[in-house]
């Protein structure tokens, strides 16, 4: 008996969950549906040769990236300045959809913010440097997509 | 190499158990074997979500009854010997014991974690992979590994219950009542990625809990039912359920002897076999040592499980011996 209603429930669920054209994975923020087509709050600390303060914003290969991945949603940059720790309290808080600068794959953040997967950028000063992007835990939606577009990029 | 089957210590097996021990020592391989192949599939995809973290050390933990069954399995076919005169039966309820202990401290460990995850809100992520030039949401590969895991339970429960009551061991039991929950953790940690899917982030600290509560329960029920057997309660099925049928089975064989005027017996498992002890008060006072030796036979021949046979004479059958054929009342454990 059991096992015929956890069968039925799987059933009910996959066909809930294609049924209804829920995009899968989703964020329960909705980080994603703010950004397309929107803005995008991106967080930066600088990090020489990748992403260094300009004049007119930041600049280097990290912030090209950025605003490629930005046009690829169709979203405007809005970029704001800070320490690591702050940024990473802002995504945790929700204020920030994106942050980028000298993270890598090993950053002690994970349980307060949600790492990409690791990429190279051409064109910095060390090549093996690994970097990664910071989105808000659990923001799968948004984490896919960003994903998606290093991976289209070929940088992963 | 048969040989190795024909025995429990002095005991020797029947045909019929000694099919099911081949037949339990394959099973329990092909578990183990089985086992080694799902977790290592789980730990390509296993990521931060909770549930999924939870029955992968949940199938970890399963081969714990496979692996002290096959420790204990030589240990308890030794013979008796001066040193060890009751020969090492009991190695099959420390085994019992360790596992139940095992399941009951991660169990607990994996709940508390669960919750803690939940109370402080945090949001599992699941992000993606790069497989073969597209990005697949590493949640889908999460839950074709976990669909493709759960037939497993089904094929090796069943016949593990089945030969559990042939040999009377309560670890096979054990091991087959933990692959009827096995699917169970497997279909919730299925649930929980999809809900993290759908965005549904508390799903899966919910599915994760729901999980530990199955182990907590398991290592629980096995603990009890151990540590009963090696404080010497009263024998119960393998399954301890009810009282062992062998008691009223020897009570009666004694019964039928026309020298026995009042019967007890105090019968213990010592891990598949009995040790059975036996308290006549004779009919008239010349009963020595050929009735004893009737009495003690009569015992043995009724199950291949009875492992040592000790008879007494006295005048009085202690309190504390059965000696009333099992009643209605007498079937309950907590009699």
């Amino acid at each position: 008996m059991r096992r015929v209603l956890g069968a039925a429930t799987a059933v009910l669920l996959i066909g809930a969950v294609s049924g209804c054209g829920m995009a899968i994975p989703a964020d329960p923020d909705g980080t994603l549906d703010g950004v397309i087509g929107g803005e995008l709050r991106v967080g930066y600390s600088p990090e020489p040769g990748l992403i260094d303060v300009g004049a007119e914003g930041p600049t280097g290969p990290l912030a090209d990236l950025v605003q490629d991945y930005a046009r690829s949603e169709g979203a405007e940059p809005v970029w704001s300045l800070a320490s690591e720790e702050t940024l990473v309290d802002a995504l945790d808080r929700g204020s920030l959809d994106l942050a980028v600068g000298g993270f890598t794959d090993k950053a002690p953040w994970t349980d307060r913010a949600a790492l990409s997967r690791p990429f190279t950028l051409d064109e910095v000063p060390d090549p093996a440097h690994v970097s990664v992007m910071l989105v808000p835990a659990g923001e799968n939606a948004m984490l896919s997509s960003v994903e998606s577009f290093l991976d289209a990029e070929g940088l992963t | 190499m048969n040989a190795t089957y024909e025995r429990f210590g002095r005991t020797d097996l029947p045909e019929e158990q000694q099919h099911a021990l081949r037949a339990a020592v394959r099973w329990e391989i092909f578990t183990l074997g089985y086992t080694a192949v799902s977790i290592t599939l789980v730990a390509f995809v296993v990521g931060s979500s909770q549930s999924m973290k939870t029955a992968w050390i949940e199938d970890m933990l399963s081969t714990l009854p496979q692996i002290v069954f096959l420790i204990a399995l030589p240990l308890v076919r030794r013979r008796p010997s001066k040193r060890h005169p009751y020969g090492m039966h009991r190695a099959m309820g420390i085994g019992h014991l360790v596992a139940g202990v095992a399941l009951l401290a991660v169990g607990l460990i994996l709940f508390f974690e669960s919750a803690l995850g939940l109370i402080k809100l945090e949001h599992p992520t699941i992000g993606t992979v790069s497989l073969f030039g597209t990005t697949v949401w590493l949640g889908w590969l999460m839950i074709a590994v976990m669909a493709l895991i759960v037939v497993g339970p089904f094929i090796y429960g069943p016949p593990k219950r089945r030969i559990a009551s042939v040999l009377h061991n309560k670890i096979l039991a054990a091991d087959g009542d933990m692959a009827k929950a096995d699917w169970q953790t497997n279909a919730a940690s299925i649930v929980g990625v999809l809900g993290v899917g759908m965005g549904l982030w508390w799903l899966d600290g919910a599915a994760a809990i729901f999980i530990s509560i199955g182990i907590v329960l398991d290592g629980f029920r096995n603990s009890r039912a151990a540590l009963a057997d090696l404080m010497d309660q009263r024998a119960l099925t393998y399954d301890s359920s009810t009282l062992h049928p062998e008691i009223s089975r020897s009570l009666s064989a004694l019964r039928a002897l026309e020298w026995v005027d009042e019967a007890g017996v105090r019968v213990r498992d010592i891990g598949q076999v009995l040790h059975i002890e036996a308290f006549i008060v004779p009919r008239d006072e010349n009963a020595g040592a050929r009735r004893i030796a009737e009495a003690a036979e009569c015992i043995s021949a009724t199950s291949w499980q009875v492992q040592d046979v000790v008879v007494t004479l006295t005048d009085e059958v202690p309190s504390h011996a059965t000696t009333a054929l099992a009643t209605r009342s007498d079937q309950t454990p907590s009699d």
